[in-house]
Order: C-alpha cells, then sequence, then structure tokens
C-alpha cells in the first residue's frame, strides 16, 4: 500500500481533462501509488474562486474516491467568510483535511481568523496541512508555534522543512502533534529525520501534479534507495498515513 | 581531456562530518556504478565555515591519490579577509581547480562585496566559482546574477539552481549574465530539464551532491530525463571547458 500524502489538482490537467481524473491516477498506476492526498491548485492562488475549486475538486475527487482523498483550503483574509469556507470543506464536502501555503496566500500564520480556523479542525478531528520550509509566512517554525497554540490540532509540515531547513522540521517534530511528510528534503536528511523523529508520525510524498511532469518516480525512488529500513519505509509509505487519515485500507 | 563523452559530477562532498558520510572508496565505487569519470570533490560544511585550510588538505590529498578521478575544489571563508585570499593562493598552487563559497554556511549575502577580492583572484586565475543558492535572503539567483555581472570574466556556478523557492528566478536569472552556468543537484531532474530548455544546454552542469543524495541514482534520473544531446553537453563537457581555461587537468 502506497499513500502519496501530497498531490495536486493542477490547473493544467484541470485545463486539459476537464475534471476527470482518469489520466492523472494513470500516473499514480505507473507507479504503484494507492491513495493519494489531493490538494487544489487555484484555490491557493484565486481568493475569489477558491469555494467553486473547493467544489470542483471534490467532485473530482468523487469519481474515485476509495484512491483520492481531497483535501480543501480557504484564505483567513476573508475573515468569518473564511472560517465558513473551512466548515464547509469539512461539513458538507466531507474533506478529510485542510491545506495552507501562507507563502502563495499572503497570509501569516499570527493571524487571528487562521487560529479559528485551526481550532475547528481541531475540534472536527481534521488535520491540516502547511507548506513548509520557506519564509517569510511558512517556515516549519512557524508552524510549530500553530502547533504549540493549538495544541488539539494535528499540523502536516508538508515538505519536512524542503531542502534548507529540514533540521527546524525535525525540531518541531518534539511536538507531538506535529507530523512531517518526507517532500522536498535530499535523501540524507530523509533518512536523517526518518532515524530521530517519531516513525509513527512520517508521510511521504511526491508534490505531483502542479504540472503536467511525472515528479512520483523520482521522488518515490528517492525516497526508496535511501537507507532508511524497508520495514519503516513500508510503514511510511502506507500504514502511517492510513492511519493518521483514518482510510479504509 | 578534451574529449566529449567524458563525465564530470559537479559537485560532491567528501568527508565524514554531521550528515555528510562519503569515504574515497564509496564515491569511486559510486562512480564506477554511474558511468561517471571524474568527480568534483569539496569539504563538508564545517570546514566551509571554519577550519577552512583543513579541509582544502584533505581535499587536495585526495585529489592528489586519484587524480585521474577526483577534481579538488577549495574554499574559504570571505570573513577571514586577506587570510582567505592566502589560503585561496596557496590551494590553487597545491592544485585546487574551483572555488566554493557557501552564503549560508559562510555567513554572507552571495552579492556582498565582502567576498570580492576572493571572486577577482578566482577571475585573474581563471578559476570556475561554485556558490551554493536556495536558501533564501542570502544566496539567490539574482545575487548570483550581480556578482556575475560585477565580474564578467569569471564563471559562476549557481550550485542546485536556487532550489527550492527560488525556480521561478532561474530562467530570467540566467539569462542576465552569459558567464552564468546551472548546476543541477537538489534542483530535480524534471526541473533542470526545463531550465537547459529555457537558457541552453551550453550553461548546465549535472552534479549528484553526493552524499546528500545517492549518486548513481541521481545520474540515472538524469540519463531518463534529459535528451541525448543536453546530457551530453551536461554531464561532462560544459565544466570540462571551464576547467581547462586554467590548464590541462
Amino acid at each position: 500500500m502506497i499513500v502519496d500524502c501530497h498531490t495536486h489538482w493542477g490547473k493544467v490537467w484541470d485545463d486539459r481533462d476537464g475534471g476527470n481524473p482518469a489520466q492523472w491516477l494513470s500516473i499514480l498506476d505507473g507507479h504503484g501509488v494507492d491513495k493519494a492526498v489531493f490538494m487544489g491548485h487555484t484555490n491557493f492562488t484565486r481568493m475569489d474562486l477558491c469555494s467553486q475549486e473547493n467544489d470542483r475538486l471534490a467532485r473530482t475527487a468523487a469519481h474515485c474516491p476509495n484512491r483520492l482523498i481531497p483535501v480543501g483550503s480557504c484564505w483567513p483574509q476573508l475573515g468569518d467568510q473564511g472560517v465558513a469556507e473551512a466548515r464547509h470543506c469539512i461539513e458538507d464536502l466531507g474533506m478529510k483535511g485542510l491545506k495552507f501555503h501562507p507563502w502563495v496566500q499572503g497570509f501569516s500564520t499570527a493571524d487571528p481568523v487562521l487560529g479559528s480556523i485551526c481550532r475547528l479542525a481541531g475540534d472536527a478531528g481534521v488535520p491540516i496541512f502547511f507548506h513548509d520550509g520557506t519564509p517569510c509566512y511558512s517556515l516549519s517554525e512557524q508552524i510549530a508555534g500553530l502547533a504549540r497554540r493549538f495544541p488539539r490540532t494535528r499540523f502536516v509540515l508538508a515538505h519536512a522543512g524542503l531542502l534548507w531547513n529540514w533540521r527546524s522540521a525535525l525540531l518541531a517534530t518534539r511536538l507531538d502533534n506535529i507530523w512531517i511528510c518526507l517532500c522536498g528534503p535530499h535523501a540524507r536528511a530523509m533518512e536523517l529525520l526518518c532515524s530521530r523523529a517519531d516513525p509513527q508520525r512520517i508521510l511521504w510524498g511526491s508534490d505531483f501534479g502542479f504540472g503536467l511532469a511525472d515528479q512520483i518516480e523520482y521522488r518515490l525512488n528517492l525516497f526508496l534507495k535511501t537507507r532508511i529500513p524497508r520495514s519503516l519505509q513500508d510503514r511510511i509509505l502506507g500504514t502511517n498515513a492510513i492511519d493518521f487519515l483514518g482510510l479504509a485500507q | 581531456m578534451g574529449d566529449r563523452s567524458l563525465t564530470v559530477d559537479g559537485y560532491c562532498t567528501l568527508g565524514v562530518d554531521r550528515e555528510y558520510d562519503l569515504t574515497e572508496s564509496v564515491l569511486l565505487e559510486d562512480m564506477d556504478c554511474a558511468g561517471v569519470d571524474y568527480a568534483v570533490i569539496a569539504p563538508p560544511d564545517r570546514y566551509l565555515a571554519v577550519r577552512n585550510r583543513e579541509g582544502n588538505e584533505s581535499i587536495l590529498r585526495a585529489a592528489h591519490l586519484h587524480r585521474d578521478r577526483f577534481i579538488a575544489a577549495c574554499s574559504v571563508n570571505p570573513w577571514d579577509g586577506e587570510n582567505a585570499v592566502q589560503e585561496f593562493n596557496r590551494a590553487l598552487s597545491q592544485g585546487a581547480r574551483m572555488l566554493v563559497l557557501h552564503p549560508l554556511v559562510q555567513g554572507f549575502s552571495a552579492n556582498d562585496e565582502l567576498a570580492f577580492p576572493l571572486l577577482d583572484l578566482a577571475a585573474s586565475q581563471q578559476v570556475p566559482v561554485y556558490v551554493h543558492t536556495g536558501p533564501p535572503g542570502n544566496s539567490t539567483p539574482w545575487q548570483i546574477a550581480d556578482i556575475a555581472q560585477c565580474f564578467p570574466s569569471l564563471a559562476i556556478i549557481m550550485g542546485h539552481c536556487g532550489a527550492t523557492d527560488f525556480w521561478n528566478d532561474v530562467p530570467d536569472a540566467a539569462a542576465a549574465a552569459p558567464n552564468i552556468y546551472l548546476e543541477s543537484s537538489l534542483a530535480r531532474p524534471f526541473h533542470f530539464a526545463r531550465y537547459m530548455a529555457a537558457v541552453g544546454k551550453q550553461k548546465g552542469i549535472i552534479g549528484s551532491w553526493a552524499p546528500l543524495n545517492n549518486l548513481p541514482f541521481e545520474w540515472d534520473q538524469m540519463r531518463k530525463f534529459l535528451p541525448p544531446e543536453v546530457f551530453l553537453d551536461t554531464s561532462g563537457k560544459n565544466l570540462l571547458e571551464l576547467l581547462a581555461k586554467r590548464g590541462p587537468l
């Protein structure tokens, strides 16, 4: 079982395939990836289109509900409307998570409305994925700051600190409501993260889908060719994600 | 050395310290496995930041022992002022063929005039300068463009192509000066292929940054992702031409 915990339904795919994920899924099939956390694209770049993009993402995922796990977004800058959209994603669309990209969306993790959304997600038992590793709004330390303030909410550092911030991501895992997704660090960093972080709170992801290029080939084999013990690799690729997201096998 | 078919890994870190664990024998084994003829070797981070001479000595010794496989890169910390210039000169006299600067580790901004005396010397000695890029704020593609324009006779290698966050900037920054070259490690093959299409294959240098990445895997992926004519030039020809300006290896 392989669960890719970081994918996107990119605008280029939607423009080309009109809401049909069959071709997109065929890339996953080529690498034996069974399920994918299915994040959006335009909902991070267009505040005005976010709500309709969340609905669209949910409809696209509904083509293959046993494989695609849609995760929505919203914009704290919209105040109560932003919180309402988070609630809509969770309660109406049945999404199993939220995703934020503060660097691209242009808000600070200190935004009080984001705090309300974190509280809502915690109450609903829904995790929040964050782009991390990038200043000035998306540092791993800043997400860890949210984890301190909202201990009942689970947070995913969706890039485990990327290439230059992975030691910060590692330090953040001392908070037991932080998960890391191995999607961005180099091979040696992945080995060290896996040797030192809680093995139950490590996920894997490819970031596939923003463009049409197959990134899974590289990202999956980068991970598989590390010296991380095979039993732990299997756990990271499958069991951890299943448990974390409460999925059926 | 003018042979077009020779392959050169543009950047490896040789030594054992913190996350680095690459010995000479393992590097040679990996090079053989990947069909790599030569590798540029540089010291681990600690010896870029402090104890420069110790790091340079270690690299020069390995390069002398394996002169048919390793090409020595030296480093000095610009904060060391005149001492840095002297050590750079000494390393050159002992056979170093490249200068490595790592603004994040060495604590300066890539376009800070602090490093200009070193760049002056590199230009006069026809030695290419490899600059690690990607850490936000102090080492970005446009900072490389600044120094390339200030030192037009100097070959500047943009290590890692600004990965991860500055991928947007790479094509325009690389086109800003003819003396900028792009090194592939951390940039990932699917992005590097795109950069080569944008700026031209004569500007590319394949590097693995072993041991942070798996050298045979990185080379295998480059062979898969790059068009054959691009691979041919970026896998050795371009870098060998830069190195040959100082004389035969």
